[in-house]
């Protein structure tokens, strides 16, 4: 568990008694932010009409993202697309970005994943109200659903609304932790059979960090798909 | 196999002992909760608003360049495809005048020489007639000629005979009504 442990780096800062200082979580945060800023500086340079390989790949990104948006949310939603974007690259990089030997990984630590839920399901529920007034609490009234069992699916949908940022956040911090703590496992075993035994150990951790990159992958997009479905029953309330 | 797969089990309990001396989940130490929220709500703002005001637009501005200029190329390119057209039809209409006016050219010239023979052919044919009225004159004139000459041959002939067989001499004129009875009745044999 010490690859998750949160340690200051540089002078401590002290803003009206809270402890903000700099870490190696946001150290990360910053390597992250920086490697996804140089890649669409790098992507965005060179106006070519036939493009290079990182041109290609930044449109990729862009095209998967806005085609990711309008498949789930519609056309309503091409204003929050900046936010999803960045959202998804940042969850992204930061994921790959943990997958490094000896980095740290920034999505592994709940508090951040809540913050980023919680964000989103703040800024979801303002833009459902605004959009559509005390009319968006129909979105807990489920149609065509018979009077008898009314009161109960009501309290359901209540439940599960008000679970949706423990559920994203906690989905993707469980998933995270659980992929590095397993690749953990597998590299101590490699080191505890030794030579003799420490093969198939090894053999599993390749394995695993194949399928880590693939999590890594499926939890940025799931992330951010997520924020797209939530952002579509805001923008388009038809229940 | 087998053998390794207890030796996995055994040392997973040696490890989990192993983590379980380690204290807890560090994600659950609130002592730099504060200290992540904070620098996560900073970064990721900057990122936004980075991404949001420089690096989208610019892409975008790249993916709708491409699409107008392929579109503009498409758009040219059946401009083109028109105008090659439009020439292809030009010229297959020359084609087809100039092929009709071969075939006036043909017909006429045709005509021409049809009617250049025609005439040669009829002069000819009148020549022709001429020369053979102009032959045919000349035969029946010798014709006659040669009727009065056959009725002197035969007459003297006849005399000869006569005189041979008979040994007198006949009176001329009487042959020559003998001769010219014999004559006048086969005449119209020969001529």
């Amino acid at each position: 568990m010490q690859q998750f442990t949160v340690h200051k780096i540089g002078p401590e800062i002290k803003i009206g008694g809270i402890d903000l200082s700099f870490t190696n979580a946001s150290l990360f945060m910053v390597i992250s932010a920086s490697i996804i800023i140089l890649f669409l500086f790098l992507g965005s340079k060179e106006k070519k009409i036939i493009p290079n390989k990182t041109q290609l790949i930044a449109e990729m990104f862009y095209t998967f993202v806005a085609k990711m948006i309008s498949d789930t949310a519609g056309s309503k939603a091409k204003p929050y697309f900046p936010f999803i974007f960045s959202l998804f690259m940042f969850v992204l990089f930061c994921n790959m970005v943990g997958m490094l030997p000896y980095s740290f990984t920034v999505t592994s630590h709940i508090i951040v994943t809540l913050i980023l839920a919680l964000f989103i399901f703040v800024a979801v529920t303002i833009i459902g109200f605004v959009k559509h007034g005390f009319k968006y609490l129909s979105i807990f009234v489920p149609s065509g659903v018979p009077a008898v069992l009314l009161p109960l699916i009501t309290v359901i949908e209540i439940i599960s609304y008000l679970s949706r940022p423990v559920s994203l956040s906690v989905r993707l911090f469980a998933n995270m932790m659980a992929g590095h703590t397993m690749l953990k496992v597998f590299g101590g075993f490699v080191v505890s059979l030794g030579i003799l035994g420490g093969w198939l150990p090894l053999s599993f951790s390749v394995a695993l960090t194949g399928l880590e990159i693939l999590v890594a992958f499926l939890q940025a997009y799931v992330f951010a798909i997520l924020t797209c479905i939530y952002l579509n029953d805001a923008l388009n309330l038809h229940h | 196999m087998r053998r390794s797969f207890g030796l996995l089990i055994a040392s997973i309990a040696i490890n989990t002992n192993l983590f379980a001396a380690e204290a807890g989940m560090p994600q659950l130490d609130p002592t730099y909760w504060a200290s992540q929220a904070f620098w996560l709500i900073l970064i990721f703002s900057i990122l936004y608003i980075s991404i949001s005001r420089f690096y989208l637009p610019k892409i975008k501005d790249n993916l709708d360049n491409r699409e107008n200029k392929i579109k503009e190329d498409l758009e040219n390119a059946n401009k083109f495809k028109e105008q090659s057209e439009d020439k292809l039809k030009e010229y297959e209409i020359i084609l087809e005048n100039a092929k009709k006016e071969v075939n006036k050219i043909l017909f006429e010239s045709k005509n021409i020489l049809d009617k250049n023979i025609q005439s040669k052919k009829q002069s000819m044919e009148k020549e022709i007639e001429k020369e053979i009225a102009i032959a045919q004159q000349e035969i029946t004139e010798l014709k006659k000629k040669s009727i009065s000459s056959i009725q002197n041959i035969s007459e003297n002939i006849a005399s000869n005979i006569i005189e041979n067989i008979s040994g007198d001499k006949l009176n001329e004129s009487s042959i020559k009504s003998a001769v010219e009875d014999i004559s006048k009745k086969n005449i119209g044999k020969y001529l």
